[in-house]
């Protein structure tokens, strides 16, 4: 399964706007998304609450994966938004 | 887990920042009874609940399940004295950016210690039913007991 790991640039981690900013762009990438934590713990990354228990903070390493049509091209952009600080835009 | 434990939900939720049964005509009014609820506590000053009202304009703060979790970012840490959390039910709704709420939960923590708190709380809210039963409770035991935990993992 294609999948990209990442370090959160957010400087305040991956919660409050940032962590919506990017459930609402998995929500919309067309096949599902999972995100992993350094933990190994795995939830759907299209949904605020999983994201927000992962508990990520600034420069954590996370694992974004998806499977289908446009998959590759999907995690492409979340990676990319998750490499930004989404808390100063 | 190599960051500091985050300290037991149920143990931030003073007794005056739970309030069961209540109305509120908007989404800011409903945030302003939250930030009341943590201010009554002594947990954060008044300029607190302005910067939750801020953040809210600025991002959503809802998250699923009829529960919202209004927060301000680090320009309100400031005015925080002590992590904790409200806990304020809406049975009839609230438009809440056109999702409806049922529960707010307000969150006040010093630092980083936001991130923590919400990862136990979102943690909770994610098991089964949970998010469900807090809509609906009408005891505060049953919310304490939805905040304790029954094992660690």
């Amino acid at each position: 399964m294609p999948e990209r790991t990442v370090s959160v640039a957010s400087s305040i981690g991956l919660h409050a706007r940032p962590a919506a900013l990017f459930s609402q762009a998995a929500a919309k990438a067309g096949v599902p998304v999972t995100i992993t934590n350094a933990a190994g713990k795995t939830v759907n990354a299209a949904s605020i609450l999983g994201v927000l228990s992962l508990g990520v903070d600034h420069g954590d390493q996370v694992t974004i994966a998806a499977d289908g049509e446009g998959a590759d091209a999907a995690l492409d952009i979340l990676a990319q938004l998750l490499g930004r600080d989404l808390d100063k835009e | 887990m190599a960051r500091k434990p985050a300290p037991a939900l149920a143990g931030l939720l003073a007794v005056e920042s739970l309030r069961l049964g209540q109305s509120a005509v908007d989404r800011d009014d409903a945030i302003r009874q939250v930030g009341a609820a943590l201010r009554d506590s002594g947990a954060v000053d008044d300029s607190y609940v302005e910067a939750m009202l801020e953040r809210e304009r600025s991002v959503s703060t809802y998250v699923g399940e009829g529960i919202a979790i209004p927060h301000a970012t680090f320009a309100g840490s400031d005015a925080v004295r002590r992590d904790a959390l409200a806990i304020v039910q809406f049975p009839a709704g609230v438009d809440w950016d056109g999702h409806d709420v049922r529960v707010c939960v307000g969150i006040a923590a010093q630092g980083n210690g936001h991130i923590a708190l919400l990862s136990q709380l979102a943690t909770v809210l994610l098991a089964r039913d949970n998010a469900a039963t807090l809509c609906a409770a009408t005891s505060p035991q049953q919310v304490l007991g939805l905040l304790r935990p029954k094992h660690s993992k």
